[in-house]
């Protein structure tokens, strides 16, 4: 996290309002269905979209701690699974050869 | 440049443009493309009767020769599937040949359209830079005649991504090859896939291809005869990634089966470079937008 100055949040208040709307919406919930055999769960985004406007409202550090535990929380479940293969550190040494 | 043929290593991505077998249940997979009205015909038979181009969306390069043509010396080795792609081979055609008698200029005028407005091949080409491959459209693309119901592919030894000029007709099908074989390009830039030898990159690859590149939509199911609902996409996913492993490796279906239920989970899950799977163009013009704004992601988690 970054330094309490610098910080804000990862992502802007608008984003996370549009991702909650977006996942409330019958569109999304019949690809999540489709993708997932379930209905989406889309309070974390409103409780993230509330705790954005704290943070930018009152510059609260509950808000901040909270928007972070949940980001961080959303990294380590698409990490949840150990990776197939190695990742390279350089590209593939042919990629621009003619 | 002609890759040695042992290092060649190409998926394919088939969209059907033909059956390979008289009975479209079991080949679904070579259903009709989208905005096909009329049945399908059945594909000119390539080498074993189009078994193999029959498997259409991702028949790669690494052929096995499951019934080569009477008259023909058994090969031990895999053909490596030069023979969906006869052009890669060849001599180049002339100019003028290539303009006024084959479909290649279409073909350019298609991909540059994909590149330049497509917001799934936008995130992939942006993602690519950043991961130090950087796609030139004269360099990594190759507008050729394929055979069979062969659509595309990606030649990791030339690091080309093939698409069939002969094949693709329309411009949705287009956009659906190119993002296909770029997650092929992506993973190949990124990570160190054993696309030669091992079964479970292979199905990893084609399991995130599948997934992201709009291939397993519902209306694309229901053209190809596949009905379901629930859950339905992991099941297409599956499906065509274990018929994908049978086109291009002498494996049992119960190798490429096992292959693609260990790695599953796993592959399913990666969502790189998109971050959620794009069941639309707004759902990529958005994953496009998070790319864009990863800096301030990570610098504020």
């Amino acid at each position: 996290m970054a330094g309490g100055g610098d910080w804000r949040p990862p992502r802007s208040c608008e984003d996370y309002w549009w991702e909650w709307k977006h996942c409330r919406g019958l569109r999304h919930a019949f690809h999540h269905y489709y993708a997932h055999g379930a209905l989406p769960a889309c309070d974390r985004w409103r409780d993230d979209y509330e705790a954005c406007r704290a943070w930018e409202r009152g510059r609260a550090a509950a808000a901040q701690e909270a928007l972070c535990k949940s980001e961080r929380a959303r990294v380590m479940e698409k990490q949840k699974y150990p990776p197939v293969w190695t990742l390279r550190k350089s590209p593939p040494p042919d990629w621009y050869i003619p | 440049m002609r890759p040695h043929p042992a290092a060649l290593r190409l998926t394919a991505r088939g969209l059907p443009r033909c059956l390979a077998t008289p009975s479209p249940p079991h080949v679904a997979g070579a259903g009709p493309a989208i905005g096909a009205a009329a049945p399908l015909p059945l594909c000119p038979a390539v080498g074993d009767g189009g078994r193999l181009a029959g498997a259409g969306w991702a028949s790669a390069m690494e052929q096995g020769e499951a019934a080569s043509p009477p008259g023909v010396r058994e090969e031990e080795e895999d053909d490596l599937g030069y023979r969906l792609f006869p052009d890669r081979n060849k001599k180049q055609q002339s100019f003028l040949v290539r303009s006024l008698f084959t479909y290649h200029n279409r073909c350019q005028l298609m991909l540059r359209m994909t590149l330049d407005t497509n917001p799934y091949a936008q995130l992939l080409l942006e993602a690519m830079k950043q991961s130090g491959c950087t796609v030139f459209n004269d360099r990594h693309f190759s507008c050729e005649n394929c055979d069979g119901c062969v659509s595309g592919g990606f030649d990791s030894a030339t690091s080309q991504i093939v698409l069939c000029q002969n094949n693709i007709r329309q411009q949705s099908h287009m956009n659906r090859v190119v993002t296909h074989e770029l997650i092929h390009a992506f993973d190949h830039c990124r990570a160190h896939v054993d696309w030669f030898k091992n079964v479970k990159h292979l199905a990893c690859s084609e399991i995130r291809a599948a997934n992201l590149s709009g291939d397993c939509t519902l209306m694309n199911e229901i053209a190809r005869f596949k009905f379901g609902l629930k859950g339905h996409h992991q099941t297409c996913v599956r499906d065509r990634a274990i018929r994908s492993i049978l086109a291009v490796r002498k494996v049992s279906k119960e190798t490429a089966e096992k292959a693609v239920d260990e790695v599953f989970d796993a592959c399913f899950n990666d969502l790189e470079p998109f971050g959620r799977i794009p069941h639309s163009k707004t759902d990529a013009k958005r994953a496009y937008r998070d790319f864009q704004n990863r800096d301030r992601y990570n610098a504020n988690l």
